[in-house]
């Protein structure tokens, strides 16, 4: 039996990733899709130049990006499983 | 600062309205539903058709924090994260695991049915599912008042931070005559808070999941900054 998972959008990825011309990308996923990371990052490195990193920790939400990855020069953080949200006023 | 992509990662397979789900529908018999889902199963055209020729209403409200009608974040769990009140005959959520069912749970005090389209299950929960973090909640609200020593957590995570919120916070206690401390992190975590005994309180400013679902967690009571601002309103709500 197949097992139907998550869409990982390769395909947009990468058309993205060479659009912008990124050259260091990190790749944050959900705790779900954690185990799919080698083959996103596999993909970026065979199709494109750029170089692919992985987020170890916490993807929660669009409200949960990792900080401190302009020291490092990554140039694009993609982020699975969400999507924009609208951040409350206090 | 880099750029970012968000992908929705949504499901492969489609949300249909399978034979089980049918067959519950036409034996609880709702003539309205009130329908949510996470971002993984929102595409649900086909789905939407089948119910209709049911003759069910579908009322599809825009939760505060999200872009589109249908989708539900974890963190809109309060009775006014809608655009819209809930008052159709049945709530009914669309996805996988219990993360966001349970912001609905918190949000409003009524029964939620899950329909999961990936295995095919039906399950409906309800407060009492959660009532060991409701009680705890309850019981936080209280030592919250009478605290003197209060801690403020502010995660400095964009999408979270409130940081101008919590120095008002902290003003306003200390109009009160209590001691604020404001405290810094990346990602709050539960292990850190018990290096300061001296915290009679913490108030959570970040995601407010942190103020519910870690509270049975921790020793040291917590409340989120939205029921810190009002405490009578937390207490209603709680009631709701």
């Amino acid at each position: 039996m197949k097992i139907i998972m998550y869409k990982l959008e390769l395909e947009k990825l990468i058309s993205t990733i060479k659009n912008q011309k990124a050259k260091q990308v990190l790749i944050q996923l959900p705790d779900g899709m954690k185990h799919k990371a080698d083959q996103v990052a596999d993909a970026i490195e065979e199709k494109t130049s750029a170089k692919a990193f992985i987020w170890l920790g916490s993807c929660y939400g669009a409200c949960d990006l990792p900080l401190g990855m302009d020291i490092l020069n990554i140039d694009l953080v993609i982020q699975w499983g969400h999507n924009k949200f609208n951040k409350e006023i206090w | 600062m880099p750029r970012l992509l968000l992908l929705d990662a949504k499901w492969e397979g489609e949300v249909k309205l399978t034979k089980k789900l049918k067959d519950y529908l036409k034996k609880t018999k709702p003539n309205s539903i009130d329908l949510f889902a996470s971002v993984q199963f929102s595409d649900i055209d086909d789905f939407l058709k089948e119910l209709k020729k049911l003759k069910i209403k579908v009322n599809t409200t825009k939760a505060k924090r999200t872009n589109k009608p249908l989708q539900i974040l974890g963190c809109d769990c309060y009775p006014d994260s809608f655009k819209d009140n809930l008052n159709s005959e049945m709530i009914l959520y669309l996805g996988d695991g219990m993360f966001h069912p349970k912001a609905l749970i918190l949000a409003v005090d009524k029964p939620i049915t899950i329909f999961d389209p990936i295995s095919d299950q039906i399950k409906v929960v309800d407060r009492k599912d959660i009532q060991r973090e409701l009680n705890k909640k309850k019981a936080n609200l209280k030592k919250y008042l009478i605290a003197n020593k209060i801690g403020i957590l502010v995660t400095i995570k964009p999408g979270q931070q409130y940081f101008l919120a919590a120095k008002k916070l902290k003003e306003s206690l200390e109009k009160e005559n209590k001691k604020a401390y404001i405290f810094i992190d990346d990602t709050l975590n539960p292990m850190n808070y018990e290096n300061y005994p001296f915290i009679d309180c913490w108030v959570n400013t970040a995601c407010p999941r942190i103020g519910t679902d870690d509270i049975i967690n921790i020793n040291q009571p917590m409340i989120n900054l939205r029921d810190a601002l009002d405490p009578g309103r937390a207490f209603v709500e709680l009631e709701k």
